[in-house]
């Protein structure tokens, strides 16, 4: 009887978060669903009509559907690239005895709280000089670097985990300590290493700072960035609605993400330590 | 992962190799482009609702196969245009062969070395013939044309007619000041829109109110960093008394410190708007608003327009400057392309077009005499007649940190006081010239 | 952005490993020292070549007046730039904001972030919605969730005011209403992470300890100060640091909202602009090494003040 009262009162505080969670949300649809001519005038929370104009409007423009293909390509190439570099660095640290790891990983840590704003100007300048500036790699590699201590301590954890018994006994066999890397270990860390993937997407993804400062076209220019820079019909109007309608489009991608991988993305971001 | 090189080891080269693998194909990407055969020229534009494109279309056809125009759109605020194209331009950039240049920017531009000179005394004969004078003075730098007036853009004083009625006056006398003007407001319990927050827009409204009672921002500009701020005068005190007078009265929008453009239009269209002062582009996004219905025909047939407000009673206005200079990118590799892409763009016949089709007022005078612009613009002589007497804002290469300094001390605009403001802006516009203060 | 590691999971690791103090044969170490460097190489290489590098460059970009569209005015002038920057009332204006709403967000954050992570612990339905639903604002953009909180309070399109009653209250013209909305913000998007952090740190109290308390008789209000919290103060410690940091870089939610205006401005935008819009690259790379060495002061203080135990966090055994 009692258990069950708490109980209850559980799932009321859960329906709470539940709508914490999502009230902005819906504010951020019902926005989207706004007539850009009326929307000032009527403040009501839902739209008095809703249309579908808002999206027309973004995905006729050339600065998001770049913008989305940019951050696609960015987001992936660099999520992939710092996972395999991470890898490598979090197999040494679970893994291996050398004297680097300590460096190694207080190095991470120093990154991980590394402020980027500090990095903006003399990244400019380099990066103009290298000729880089405004380009796919110029993004790739500051987001790598800021990706890599996620992903070597996400990993890393994972790997810890591995009953790497395994591994010896397929070293006691006759395999090198790569070859036991390569075919006893990677089946077992898949699980890790995709879920470091994950939260690494989610970092690039979301990152705004440097892809505001190291481009200026549709040529690399990043959703965020995008957002920021979004231009409505005259030099003069402001496009909210449209504003709002990209932001549900590239908050699918999220949502679709959590939704399917819930459950890894927690035990990521706690490193395994959430047991059920 | 699957490239199994180091069959024994491990070997440095496979991880070398795979990432030079995963490289290789961006680099290509991000310097690709450039297409052979006729030479494509990147013209930077700010953001319209398409008039510029069109414009490239029609100029790439007009060229017989000379050039081909290919439009990249800038950020939506002039400070940010700005820093996009200085990022470029900075970097050498030779993709930049045109660019849409607020005038603000065109002496820090020029000083910097960014803009192609139009030294050719035809071409510049062709580019300035027949254009407005407060515009022109903008496209030089230090006695060279450095950019060719696109189309200018300039303030007027938007009222309710009913509120003028109820009051007595008649705001097309031109004589109207911006003191009556809150009398009024606060009379019949009505706001007034203005641009009050801290962005370029706010400097456009000060730099119109100083000059408005014979005053500037700066003396001396040519000496760049060494230029004398000249706020701390009548001039500057009275601009301080009217914003400071409005920002406190129950007159001012209530967002009058956040308020852009937009905002403030959306102030004068509610029920409780008298006047505004804005851009001409209000004109057609009210009837915008009343086809799609957030606006009544009535309230849409209620908006009156006239001159510029005045500063002091007996001094005529002087109407904001704004609009947009063509430059010439210093590092294009098709200069004599883009100048005739430039003839073409800032013909009369295409200032007309622009200024019907995007709503952006024309650089040269003739194109107001066109029926086309006369039908959408009912107030095209007035527009005129302001562009000729309007004032710009101070031409130097540091203006980006004049404007910043100004819009520092000036906001919110609820603090602006005089003598205490401009005295402030004084002292500090010097401290931050010459490098003893951060912006 | 960071991840605890459980005792249990270095317990397990230690074992796995069998003997770590059993002497090998000393090539095979060899062998594996080797194999260490070379698989972290990359890792090292990418993490010194964008951090350490351009910041060795901003040390000495700061020591000259340099402006990048005027550069035949470049000149050294030593230390002049941090004079500047330190006695200039922005710098401290922007220092305030930072650490205000740093404060202010991580204490809320803190006790809402427990709230949560109690109460996904304890749900049984629904356990797994909750959590889906928490994960969303983790990883929506943070620019999103800016302007969604921005046109929420707007004066003309937001519903707030309306809903409140508040009339014509314009959020975004005082420093201290605007600074509430960029924290609000902050708050909805990163709760979630310290959360689940919490989460983590929730989960490795011991049951039988809980147990014990409440046959004594221990009320929820001491098993919760006298049992779980001590039990979790590691993961609270390591929380809070990296959230104080995290927040103390904050730029998407106010540059979004304010752009800096009404002193809403913070340290990474105050950098941002010197370097980016001004192209004042002398000033800016000095606030650039300030900021930095603002940052390593914070983590200095958590670390040897606070006693702040990263061993777990960066996965030394």
């Amino acid at each position: 009887m009692d258990g069950r009262r708490t109980s209850h009162w559980w799932t009321f505080w859960g329906v709470l978060i539940l709508a914490w969670a999502a009230f902005p949300l819906l504010w951020m649809v019902s926005l989207a669903f706004k007539s850009p001519a009326t929307f000032r005038s009527s403040s009501g929370f839902w739209p008095k009509e809703w249309t579908w104009e808002n999206f027309q409007t973004v995905f006729r423009d050339e600065l998001f559907t770049s913008a989305l293909r940019n951050s696609f390509g960015i987001s992936i190439i660099a999520t992939l690239l710092s996972v395999i570099i991470a890898m490598f660095a979090a197999y040494a640290i679970a893994r291996l005895d050398f004297r680097g790891k300590k460096l190694l990983l207080s190095m991470a840590l120093a990154i991980a709280m590394f402020p980027q704003a500090a990095l903006v100007g003399p990244l400019f300048n380099m990066w103009r000089g290298l000729g880089i500036y405004d380009t796919w790699i110029g993004l790739i590699i500051p987001y790598l670097t800021f990706a890599l201590p996620l992903s070597i301590w996400t990993m890393s954890a994972f790997f810890r985990q591995i009953p790497w018994e395994m591994e010896q006994a397929a070293q006691v066999d006759g395999a090198t300590a790569w070859q036991a890397f390569r075919k006893v270990i990677v089946p077992l860390a898949a699980p890790g290493v995709f879920t470091t993937a994950i939260l690494t997407f989610f970092f690039c993804w979301n990152e705004f700072l440097l892809a505001a400062s190291l481009t200026s076209t549709n040529r690399a220019r990043t959703v965020p960035a995008a957002l920021s820079f979004f231009t409505g019909a005259s030099q003069f109007e402001s496009p909210v609605t449209a504003v709002m309608a990209a932001s549900v489009v590239v908050t699918i991608p999220v949502v679709v993400l959590v939704l399917l991988f819930q459950r890894r993305i927690v035990a990521g971001l706690t490193s395994g330590a959430v047991k059920g | 992962m699957e490239r199994s090189g180091g069959r024994r080891r491990p070997r440095r080269s496979v991880v070398a190799a795979a990432a030079l693998a995963l490289l290789a194909p961006l680099v290509l990407l991000g310097c690709g482009g450039g297409s052979g055969g006729l030479p494509t020229l990147t013209w930077y534009i700010n953001p319209d609702n398409g008039g510029q494109a069109t414009l490239a279309q029609q100029c790439s056809d007009q060229s017989g196969g000379a050039y081909r125009l290919r439009t990249e759109v800038l950020p939506n605020d002039a400070t940010a245009q700005r820093e996009q194209l200085i990022r470029r331009l900075a970097a050498g950039d030779s993709s930049v062969d045109l660019m849409s240049l607020d005038p603000v920017f065109v002496a820090e531009f020029a000083n910097a070395g960014y803009l192609e000179p139009i030294t050719d005394p035809q071409a510049a004969q062709q580019l300035t013939d027949g254009v407005l004078p407060a515009p022109l003075q903008t496209a030089y730098w230090k006695d060279q044309l450095v950019a060719a007036p696109f189309w200018a853009n300039t303030q007027l004083l938007w009222y309710r007619k009913a509120v003028a009625r109820a009051a007595g006056v008649d705001p097309t006398t031109n004589e109207l000041t911006w003191d009556q003007m809150i009398d009024i407001a606060e009379a019949q319990q009505k706001l007034i829109g203005a641009t009050g927050n801290r962005y370029e827009g706010y400097v456009v409204w000060i730099n119109a109110l100083i000059s408005g009672a014979g005053g500037q921002i700066l003396e001396d500009t040519e000496a760049g960093d060494e230029a004398r701020p000249t706020v701390a005068s009548p001039a500057g005190d009275r601009a301080a008394d009217i914003i400071g007078r409005l920002a406190r009265s129950p007159a001012a929008a209530p967002d009058l410190s956040t308020a852009t453009e937009e905002e403030v239009r959306s102030t004068f269209q509610s029920d409780r708007g008298a006047f505004m002062v804005n851009w001409p582009y209000v004109y057609q996004a009210a009837r915008t608003a009343v086809e799609s219905g957030a606006l009544t025909q009535d309230a849409f047939d209620d908006i009156g327009w006239a001159r510029y407000p005045r500063t002091d009673p007996g001094t005529p206005s002087a109407p904001p400057l704004g609009g947009i200079d063509l430059g010439i990118g210093a590092f294009s590799k098709h200069k004599a392309e883009a100048l005739d892409a430039v003839k073409c763009i800032t013909s009369v016949q295409h200032n007309a077009q622009y200024m019907v089709e995007a709503g952006n007022p024309a650089a040269r005078a003739a194109a107001y005499d066109d029926p086309a612009v006369r039908d959408a613009f009912p107030m095209a002589d007035l527009i005129r007649q302001s562009l000729a007497d309007a004032a710009p804002r101070p031409i130097t290469p540091y203006y980006g940190d004049v404007s910043s300094s100004i819009q520092r001390v000036w906001h919110p605009p609820s603090s602006v006081r005089a003598p205490q403001t401009p005295e402030e802006t004084d002292s500090y516009m010097s401290d931050v010239l010459s490098g003893k203060r951060l912006l | 952005m960071t991840v605890i590691e459980t005792p249990a999971a270095a317990q397990v690791a230690k074992e796995a490993t069998g003997g770590a103090g059993e002497p090998p044969v000393s090539d095979r170490l060899r062998h594996e020292r080797r194999l260490g460097w070379r698989l972290s190489a990359p890792a090292f290489v990418v993490m010194i070549l964008v951090t350490a590098y351009p910041l060795g460059y901003a040390l000495v970009l700061s020591l000259f007046k340099y402006r990048l569209t005027d550069p035949g005015a470049r000149k050294f002038v030593g230390l002049q730039n941090y004079l500047t920057v330190l006695t200039d009332p922005i710098w401290w204006s922007s220092f305030v904001t930072t650490a205000v709403i740093t404060l202010a967000s991580v204490a809320v954050e803190l006790v809402l972030g427990f709230g949560f992570a109690w109460v996904m612990f304890r749900i049984l339905r629904g356990r797994s919605l909750v959590r889906t639903a928490i994960l969303v604002p983790y990883g929506i953009i943070t620019v999103v969730s800016a302007f969604i909180w921005r046109y929420a309070f707007q004066l003309d399109s937001g519903f707030v005011n309306q809903w409140f009653g508040l009339g014509d209250m314009n959020w975004f013209g005082d420093r201290w209403s605007s600074l509430f909305v960029i924290t609000l913000s902050e708050i909805w998007k990163t709760t979630p992470f310290i959360s689940l952090l919490l989460l983590a740190g929730l989960v490795q109290v011991p049951e039988e300890l809980l147990e014990a308390a409440r046959v004594d008789g221990a009320t929820a209000w001491q098993r919760l100060w006298k049992v779980v919290l001590p039990n979790m103060k590691a993961a609270i410690m390591v929380a809070v640091l990296f959230r104080t940091l995290d927040a103390w870089r904050i730029f998407d939610n106010p540059f979004i909202m304010t752009a800096g205006a009404n002193d809403t401005e913070t340290l990474s935008i105050l950098a941002y602009r010197q370097n980016v819009t001004l192209v004042n690259l002398g000033a800016g790379s000095s606030v650039s090494v300030l900021l930095f060495l603002t940052v390593v002061l914070i983590a200095f203080v958590f670390i040897k003040g606070f006693k702040t135990d990263l061993s777990q966090v960066r996965g030394d055994r």
